[in-house]
């Protein structure tokens, strides 16, 4: 007794009072018998609808927004959240939002093991209080005092992370049972608000190093080609003046070890390989570096068979065509294909190669190997996270505006009702009452107007319905399409290419909605070859000139193909073959493609798929309406 | 003519209109005079209780979404003063949780605008029936 009486005596007056029991500052089921107010769902929905679009628009203010929202709804004078710590095992609760009276203690905290909220996660309930400082004294300076105190838990994923509290500090108002309905669901909103928080922390971690990731291997990246590039020219300039360079030729080799030493080592830090092919002869070079990429022993000599057997049985399809398009003596080619290793792994690697002639005009490949493994892996977790949150956001807006669309034409309409019906009764009665019946007509085509402006403001707020007319290179446009849907179509496994005659001459129209259309068809064409695994999918897009002086894009995909049956309706609103499509898209470019005095039509292939193409006037003749 | 006008309004039961949206304060008087009430009309809840209509009007309609005080709100102060004017709720949002609510709360009728003459005369009368 007395060595906890010395412990203590830092407090001078406290300690003196007798601790009271848990049960005497609890009083939890006076809730059930005080008079409860009516629930106000109006008010509540309304504060929902608002945390939601904070958590959507601004989650950093979050936790602060949804104490104000427990003060409001409560009626308290004082409300925040408390959070177990994350860094020492949950050993404390701090507070990191607090809204009312209690603002300034923003921060601070209570034990685990010894205070209200710790109370509350041990019972697993909601808990009412009644100045819990005659308990826990250290809460005694904390001003001012709390009459009441409810306390509610939530949980992320069954473990429990915090509470939500209220507090009325004078007895002029109590809590009652309607308090504790409205914390209870505040608490599964605090909950989803918690992990949306966390996660979104975590996603900014994400991105930076993503973002660091990618500059620092895009320096390296960039030094390299420079190097292969300055390397061979040195080689080419050296083998000529071999003859009389004789004498230097120790000093140059010494040179030129301490370059490829250089090279290898800052292949090995970007995980690139670089590679010399002559197809001619079948003869392939690889860098250490690419050994270690394709885990293929180094030295042994690789041929175009030893690289397939690397290859990831659905991408083999990319041999062949980089075959095909060396036997065409194409210069440049890029691909991103996976390897599958003998452990089943798989690796992603991007890999490019510019085609030259050597001093004996036989053709030859030099490039580079990159494994971008891990970089694919960091980017599918940003798109699925970025999806997520997109779809939260449209389908929260959607709902919003039928609400608000609903309600704002609603009113007019009511009034014209009103008034028609008024109108009625007064021609009808005896004697007409024919001047009212003029005044009540009048008021209703007034409502009528409303009513179509309020039409014609959303109209102008959710449609443009003005195209911005430009002078457009109609390939440059279908490039951008291309550049920014290319990493979408990769992940698909879609085999891009592009036939753009560049002879062609340039149209007149709304750049952007034109984009849109070309942007729909690759997104049509590459869904179309999801379920395609026994070919390659291939997408081919072609500009040209048209009969009658007019510009074709067409979009060739080698996918499940058309339904005969519906070709009659595929460009119609809301229809749709996609389990999770909204049929818009077709309809909508149909009517940007009329707008441009075009035409728009679907075949079906001759071999497996189905094309789609649009032809618009050139600019020459043009002056779209 | 003035006098006589004056005496009608006075043995006509009296419908009080509570409601923020100036085409239905416009219209829905004309059509109660119509059916052979007298008519006046609030622009908030506020304006109501304020006014003497309060202990004259035999019945109130009432819209629910208006600024300051709202329909559900005016309905509670209403009991609270001990006043049992039948109230037929209307309103342009189809919301059920607040329809049962506000027939919890003891409403007469619940409309969802637009609504038809008739719908409203029906209402009327099963108001006016209750008290």
């Amino acid at each position: 007794m007395i060595e906890s009486a010395k412990s203590q005596s830092n407090f001078p007056l406290e300690t003196s009072i007798p601790q009271a029991s848990l049960e005497s500052i609890l009083c939890t089921e006076e809730l059930q018998r005080r008079r409860s107010r009516p629930p106000d769902f109006e008010k509540e929905n309304r504060a929902l609808v608002a945390l939601v679009s904070t958590l959507a628009d601004s989650p950093g203010i979050i936790l602060q927004t949804l104490a104000e929202t427990i003060l409001e709804i409560t009626e308290s004078d004082s409300a925040g959240l408390s959070l177990l710590t994350r860094n020492d095992d949950g050993k404390r609760f701090y507070w990191p939002a607090i809204a009312g009276m209690w603002n300034p203690h923003v921060g601070g905290g209570t034990p685990r093991n010894f205070g209200p909220c710790g109370d509350v996660l041990d019972r697993n309930c909601t808990l009412l209080f009644t100045h819990f400082e005659r308990r826990y004294p250290y809460l005694i300076p904390v001003m001012p005092p709390a009459e009441e105190c409810l306390l509610v838990p939530f949980y992320v994923g069954g473990k429990a992370v915090g509470t939500i509290w209220a507090i009325m500090h004078s007895d002029r108002h109590k809590f009652d049972a309607e308090d504790e309905r409205v914390m209870g669901s505040l608490g599964q909103f605090a909950s989803s608000a918690y992990q949306a928080v966390a996660s979104i922390d975590d996603l900014k971690f994400q991105v930076a190093e993503r973002e660091k990731a990618e500059t620092e291997l895009r320096k390296l990246t960039d030094g390299l080609e420079t190097k292969v590039l300055v390397r061979t020219e040195e080689l080419e300039q050296r083998n000529s003046q071999l003859a009389e360079a004789r004498a230097r030729l120790a000093e140059e080799k010494l040179a030129l070890e301490r370059s490829e030493a250089f090279l290898a080592e800052a292949q090995h830090l970007s995980s690139t390989g670089s590679f010399c092919w002559r197809p001619s002869t079948g003869e392939i070079r690889w860098s250490e570096q690419l050994y270690r990429i394709f885990e293929i022993e180094q030295g042994v000599p690789v041929t175009l068979e030893l690289v397939g057997s690397r290859i990831h049985p659905e991408d083999i399809s990319i041999l062949n065509d980089m075959n095909e398009r060396t036997r065409a003596a194409v210069s440049d080619f890029e691909y991103d294909y996976r390897l599958l290793m003998p452990d089943h792994s798989v690796k992603h690697v991007h890999a490019l190669a510019h085609g030259s002639r050597d001093a004996g005009g036989q053709l030859e490949y030099i490039g580079a190997v990159q494994d971008v493994t891990q970089r694919r892996a960091s980017e599918a977790g940003l798109a699925t996270a970025r999806t997520d949150l997109a779809h939260v956001t449209r389908v929260m807006s959607l709902s919003t505006l039928t609400a608000s669309i609903a309600h704002e034409v609603s009113q007019p309409l009511s009034g014209m009702v009103t008034n028609a019906s008024t109108c009625l009764r007064m021609l009808s009665s005896d004697p007409p009452n024919v001047e009212g019946a003029r005044e009540t007509a009048r008021r209703t085509i007034r409502d009528g107007n409303r009513a179509s402006d309020v039409i014609t403001r959303l109209r102008a707020l959710f449609g443009k319905e003005d195209a911005a007319i430009e002078v457009i290179d109609l390939n440059e446009a279908v490039r951008e399409v291309i550049a920014l849907s290319l990493s979408e179509l990769q992940s698909n496994r879609v085999i891009l290419r592009r036939q753009l005659d560049g002879d062609l001459p340039p149209v007149a129209g709304d750049r952007v909605q034109l984009q849109q259309v070309v942007l729909n068809l690759l997104r049509n064409a590459s869904d179309a070859m999801n379920t395609v695994d026994d070919r390659p999918r291939e997408l081919l897009v072609t500009t040209e000139r048209d009969e009658g002086d007019r510009a074709r894009l067409s979009v060739k995909d080698a996918g499940v193909g058309l339904d005969p049956e519906a070709m009659g309706q595929l460009f119609e609103a809301f229809y749709t073959t996609k389990n999770d499509g909204m049929g818009i898209g077709l309809s909508v470019c149909r009517s940007i493609i009329e707008k441009h005095r075009g035409l728009i039509w679907a075949t079906q292939n001759d071999g497996p798929g189905a094309t789609f193409s649009f032809s618009i006037p050139c600019r020459t003749d043009t002056k779209v309406q | 003519m003035e006098s006589r006008q004056a005496r009608i309004a006075v043995e006509r039961p009296l419908v009080a209109v509570v409601d923020d949206d100036e085409s239905v304060r416009e219209s829905l008087p004309d059509l109660l005079r119509e059916f052979g009430f007298a008519a006046r009309a609030f622009s908030s809840a506020e304006e109501f209780l304020a006014s003497d209509s309060i202990a004259e009007a035999r019945c109130l309609i009432l819209d629910i979404a208006m600024p300051g005080m709202n329909g559900l709100d005016l309905q509670r102060e209403l009991k609270l003063r001990g006043q049992k004017i039948p109230i037929i709720f209307i309103t342009a949002q189809k919301n059920e949780v607040v329809r049962a609510l506000v027939f919890e709360q003891g409403a007469a009728e619940f409309l969802f605008k637009p609504f038809s003459d008739m719908a409203l005369l029906d209402a009327l009368n099963k108001a006016l029936r209750v008290t």
